[in-house]
Parts: C-alpha cells; structure tokens; sequence
C-alpha cells in the first residue's frame, strides 16, 4: 500500500499492479495473494491513507478561547491538505470509475464536518438548526482540499499567508461566541 | 479581353469563391459537430476523456474526418472549452450590478448557480484533465479569473472598504466558495435542492462581505 500511494503522489493516476509490484520490489503474484484484484487493493490503500491522516489530525485547542480554536483547527486542516492533495485529488478523479471511493470521500467530509463541529462548538451552538446546517457546510467548502490548492498553487500564496486567509475568513463567518463559551 | 470574355471570367471567379465558401461552411458545420458530439460524450461520461471513435461515431462522421480538423483529441479538448466557456458567459449576464446588498447577493448567486448546474460534468472533466495540458489548465485559469471579475463587479461597494489584503483574501474565498466543486457537493453529498443550495451561498457571502457603505451624496 506504501508502494501504491507512492505512485499516486508521483503520478496522479491509478498505478498497474506492475508498477506498484516494481516499486514494492515484490512480484504481480504476490500482490494478488493478498488482494482480489486491483480495486480492493485501491480500497484499502483509501482506507490506511484516511486512518494515516486521521492519526496526523490532532485535535488541539478545542477548549480554547476563538482565536486559538481557529488557528489550532487551520494549522491541522492545512497540514492534512498540504500532505494529503495529490492522494485527494486522484480518489475524486476515480470516484466515477470506483463508486465505493465515492462512499470513502462522503466519510471523510464527514470527518472533517465533524471536526468543525468539534472546533466551532460555542458559536455553532448559538445557531438555529438549518442556518447552523449551512454554516458547516460554507466552512467545509471553505476548507476543502483545492480552496487549499487554489490558493498555493494558484495564487501563489505561503503557507503561513493562506493559513491567515482561512482563519480571517472562518472568523468572518462564525457568528459572535457567547459570553459563557468565553474562558 | 473583351467585356463578354471579362463578365464570363468574373462569373467563373464568383462562382468558384462560392464553391470554396461553400465547402469552407460545410467542414466549419462538421468541426462544429464534432466539439457538439466530443461535449456531449463528455457531460455524459465525465470525468473519461471520449475517444476518436466515440466521438465520430456521435457525430456520424468517420475518425478520419475528426483527425482532418483537429491535430489530436487534445486540441479537441481545447476547442471544445473555448466553445463552452464562450456559452457559458452568453448564459451568465451581468444582473443587478447597481441593487442594493440583498439584490446583488442573490442575482450573483442565481447567475453562479445555474452555470454550475449546467456545465458541472464538463467543468468536473476539465478539472481532472487539466493536469495532462498546458493549455487546459489556463481555461482553468481563465474562467475562475471570470469569475474573480464578476464578484469585483457585484461586489464593488463592499470590495472597496477594503485594504488590498483583505480585498484580495475575500475575493480568493468567495470565488473558492463559489466554485462548481463547492457547487457540486451541496448538491450531491449533502442532497441540497437548487433553493437551498443557494441559500447557504447567500448566507455564506453575507457573512464574509463588509458591511456596505452609505452611498456617495450626488
């Protein structure tokens, strides 16, 4: 599976399994002992790629006072994004011809919603229902794999620059925190 | 040469230039078909780039035909996202430029919704092929300048409160937000309606916009 995300870092496509035996320095055959067939294998590596980054994702700060809240959350979410883009990118490319991967990406936004839900507690809480509903999703939109793309590789902006891009922005969007949320 | 022999060659020139325009006309309608049949194939199967065959065989012409107007299939590509990309500005009129905040919210999202409605499959199949072309990745480029361009201008009271930074920041967020992915997950993943899709692009741009200013005295 090393061997498999590897290549989809380098390449952006689905590696053959002589590829990915050549870069595992193992034979065809020994690929297919331990997988059915090329899909499963795909799975599997979508799945320990999302566990991987889930484990890299600690949640720090979530008890503290806004600012730290945002900038912990936007420090995490950049780190997943900067490591994890060209792996996200070739799942959403593939989602059409895997349609499981189509299930795996819906889990891993949940992931995310549910880690802004986590961060954003004390102002989401203020929130009825439906409007809280839409703010979660115009945050994760906000935060999404290519508004991180966009902005390093587009508009050529730092790491640091489009860090402060997301925490002034999730700033602007969150509404005031109650007074008791506040250390 | 005499006048008659002058009028008969005159003649025999026009009717030649018609001939050639004629013929130029009809290989302008294949190439045309040809993107019609090569967009269509690939709004159907996006994100697979359609193949020769498949393309010829939608258009009801033979590959060879296709080949004669397009050097490859990538400069199909590329033609076929000019053409799109002219359609879709034809489709999204600036509205509302001069409402008031609320006005020019909703006219900008409406606009922006219904041209990621339309071309999301095609957008989705330019996104992901846009890594193998040089020339895919500026219409790339180009479209979300467009639409960059057109939150300046729906947005040029508001914009203008701001330092460069800040105005530059917004911008980058509210064209990301705005953006056909964005667009395509309300509408797939979370299983929004049109309605309420566009409502959480509203609610979301009211937020990150500053306030508007009072309107200059004449």
């Amino acid at each position: 599976m090393e061997a498999y995300l590897a290549l989809l870092r380098e390449c952006q496509d689905i590696p053959t399994a002589a590829q990915i035996a050549a870069r595992a320095g193992i034979s065809t055959r020994l690929i297919f002992e331990r997988f059915v067939d090329l899909q499963s294998l795909s799975l599997a590596t979508a799945d320990y790629a999302f566990a991987m980054a889930k484990s890299q994702a600690i949640v720090h700060d979530a008890e503290g006072e806004r600012p730290a809240r945002i900038r912990s959350h936007v420090e995490t979410r950049a780190e997943t994004c900067e490591g994890w883009l060209p792996l996200w990118r070739v799942l959403v490319a593939n989602q059409a011809r895997l349609p499981q991967l189509r299930t795996r990406l819906g889990i891993f936004r949940q992931a995310v919603m549910q880690r802004i839900e986590l961060m954003y507690a004390p102002e989401l809480g203020t929130l009825p229902a439906l409007d809280r509903r839409d703010l979660l999703i115009a945050l994760e939109a906000l935060i999404d794999f290519e508004s991180w793309a966009r902005m390093r590789e587009g508009h050529g902006l730092s790491r640091e620059d489009a860090c402060q891009v997301w925490i002034r922005m999730i700033d602007r969007l969150l509404p005031p925190t109650p007074q008791e949320a506040r250390p | 040469m005499t006048a008659n022999n002058a009028e008969a060659a005159g003649g025999a020139a026009e009717r030649r230039t018609l001939r050639i325009d004629g013929r130029r006309l009809r290989s302008e309608r294949t190439k045309q078909l040809i993107i019609e049949a090569y967009l269509a194939l690939a709004e159907e199967n996006s994100p697979h780039v359609p193949t020769a065959a498949e393309i010829a065989q939608r258009a009801g012409y033979s590959v060879r035909s296709i080949f004669e107007r397009f050097v490859d299939i990538r400069a199909l590509q590329v033609a076929a996202t000019d053409y799109a990309l002219v359609q879709a500005a034809a489709l999204a009129p600036l509205r509302d430029g001069d409402g008031d905040r609320r006005t020019r919210i909703r006219s900008q999202v409406e606009v922006r919704a219904r041209t990621c409605e339309r071309w999301l499959p095609l957008w989705r199949s330019l996104v992901v092929n846009q890594h193998e072309s040089e020339e895919l990745k500026r219409r790339v480029t180009i479209s979300r300048e467009r639409t960059v361009a057109r939150l300046e201008q729906m947005y040029a009271p508001e914009l203008s409160t701001l330092s460069d930074l800040e105005r530059r920041q917004t911008l980058i967020v509210l064209e990301a937000l705005t953006d056909v992915d964005s667009w395509e997950r309300m509408r797939k993943h979370f299983d929004l309606s049109f309605d309420e899709a566009s409502a959480v692009w509203r609610q979301a741009i009211d937020r990150l916009l500053p306030p508007t200013p009072p309107p200059n005295p004449a």
